[in-house]
């Protein structure tokens, strides 16, 4: 009997030290969410336990989803695109989160010299309907037609952008303006979700709504709390290097845009998504730039922006602004980075 | 009772050793090793193909046939055809490494590389 007790206390001893419990990595992958992937990386002690965090993010995303939407209606939710159908019409009544991402993204316009524009909607509308025609019926693809660019620009007065803050309203004054909110939303929305949870306590988490990362904390490693590692891929898919670099982060943003994926093609150029509010046209400076900064809204902002610039115009952006460093890929291939960039890069052995 | 514990120690050392043997044998020749292409459709897991063994060629899902993926030689896999309006899918390229994934919302369906190897060193996310 005492053998027995030895030899099960044994196996067990051996099971205990074999299967300690250690947080493991869990990722979780939402498509559902502002017409993009939606990733969240974490350490869990179960796999439960992480999945119950991942939908609190997915429910807390998901609100914003709804709020910043330009193409559907919620019942008894006033949205950008109640916003956008009331042009010319009526102030709008809408939630305070909704007010506080307008004024943010104004204030973007400002501070981008105009290249980072939410009134733009009726120039990116366009560009999305001859991009999608073109997609689907690429001998017949257009380029869309200089005065119809044009005319629409004629609408896309951030002045007439009228926000109320005390009454909660929107308005915008120009009957043909529309708001397109996707140069910031995605940014803001990442940046909110991620300090309401770090208020509720959770000091260790990745999230990532179509490339906009925001990092809680850093995550457990070998020596401790290490920085998160973040790649961001090369422009060039036909590259022997999947990643043009890997930053490591603490609590940081990174946000990248690029000229890649969201194209179409007349006459064998390309013309992609990303559209320069000053020419109406694509922007053509570089084919990936990448952000990092504290707050993913600022991220996406100016990533937007310093992709629509020249590389001068953009380092000097950059440099009024504190604790924000870029990388440009230019259309050459050739890689810049602004000063501080350089210390979140892994050094690759 | 010196005989019983010698016994018991000969029975502990050799469920050690024993254990020890099967955590190696696990670890080394029947764990999973290598990067897998997951298919997830409306996020349910339909595929998980071992890149390092899977045959070249095109297959699609059974819900989905206007969806067509193409495992390539080089043991990369990539979305070739969609009915999807912007074809991003498409022009993802290429996956091969760990981290790396591509996406067609409107069919809902993601293909991701996963290392399943526990300590793959790589980024914990990969931004386009």
């Amino acid at each position: 009997m005492k053998r027995l007790f030895i030899s099960l206390l044994a196996v067990l001893l051996l099971s205990a030290t074999g299967c300690a419990k250690k947080p493991t990595r869990y990722r979780a992958e939402f498509l559902s969410l502002f017409d993009t992937v939606t990733s969240v990386v974490g350490f869990s002690e179960s796999e439960r336990e992480f999945a119950v965090l991942a939908q609190r993010i997915k429910d807390k995303l998901a609100e914003y989803h709804r709020l910043f939407d330009i193409y559907h209606n919620y019942d008894g939710l006033n949205n950008i695109k109640t916003i956008n159908d009331n042009a010319g019409i009526a102030p709008v009544k809408v939630d305070p989160e909704l007010i506080a991402m307008l004024l943010f993204a104004k204030e973007q316009y400002y501070a981008t010299n105009g290249k980072t524009n939410i009134a733009l909607g009726s120039v990116l509308r366009i560009w999305h309907d001859y991009r999608e025609k073109g997609i689907s019926d690429p001998l017949n693809a257009e380029v869309p037609p200089r005065k119809l660019l044009e005319e629409a620009a004629e609408h896309t007065d951030i002045e007439d952008l009228i926000i109320d803050e005390e009454a909660s309203t929107v308005y915008l004054s120009d009957p043909k303006m529309r708001l397109d909110v996707g140069a910031v939303a995605k940014g803001y929305a990442v940046e909110q979700t991620a300090r309401h949870l770090e208020a509720e306590g959770v000091t260790s988490l990745l999230i990532s709504v179509g490339g906009n990362v925001r990092a809680i904390g850093g995550k457990p490693g070998k020596k401790g709390v290490e920085p998160w590692n973040i790649g961001v891929r090369n422009p060039d898919k036909e590259s022997p290097n999947p990643e043009l670099c890997q930053v490591l982060i603490t609590g940081y943003s990174v946000v990248s845009s690029g000229s890649y994926e969201r194209y179409y093609t007349v006459d064998g150029t390309r013309y992609h998504h990303i559209i320069d509010p000053d020419t109406l046209m694509p922007a053509a400076f570089f084919t990936n730039v990448t952000v990092i900064c504290r707050d993913s809204g600022l991220a996406d902002s100016l990533s937007t922006a310093v992709f629509n610039m020249p590389l001068e115009e953009g380092q000097e952006l950059v440099a009024g602004f504190d604790g924000v460093e870029v990388l440009w890929v230019t259309n050459s291939g050739e890689i810049v980075y602004s000063e501080g960039f350089k210390k979140f890069l892994k050094k690759l052995t | 009772m010196n005989e019983a514990r010698k016994t018991d120690l000969i029975i502990i050392t050799a469920i050690i050793v024993l254990a020890l043997l099967f955590l190696i044998l696990n670890k080394y020749f029947y764990a999973e090793k290598g990067e897998y292409a997951e298919i997830y459709h409306d996020s349910t897991l339909v595929y998980r193909i071992q890149l390092s063994t899977a045959k070249e060629g095109s297959f699609s899902i059974p819900d989905k046939p206007e969806v067509v993926f193409q495992v390539y030689a080089d043991k990369s896999i990539a979305f070739i055809e969609s009915d999807c309006p912007d074809k991003v899918c498409i022009r993802s390229g290429r996956l091969r490494f760990a981290g790396h994934f591509a996406a067609c919302l409107p069919n809902k369906i993601l293909l991701k590389i996963v290392s399943a190897e526990e300590n793959h060193e790589g980024p914990d996310l990969i931004i386009e």
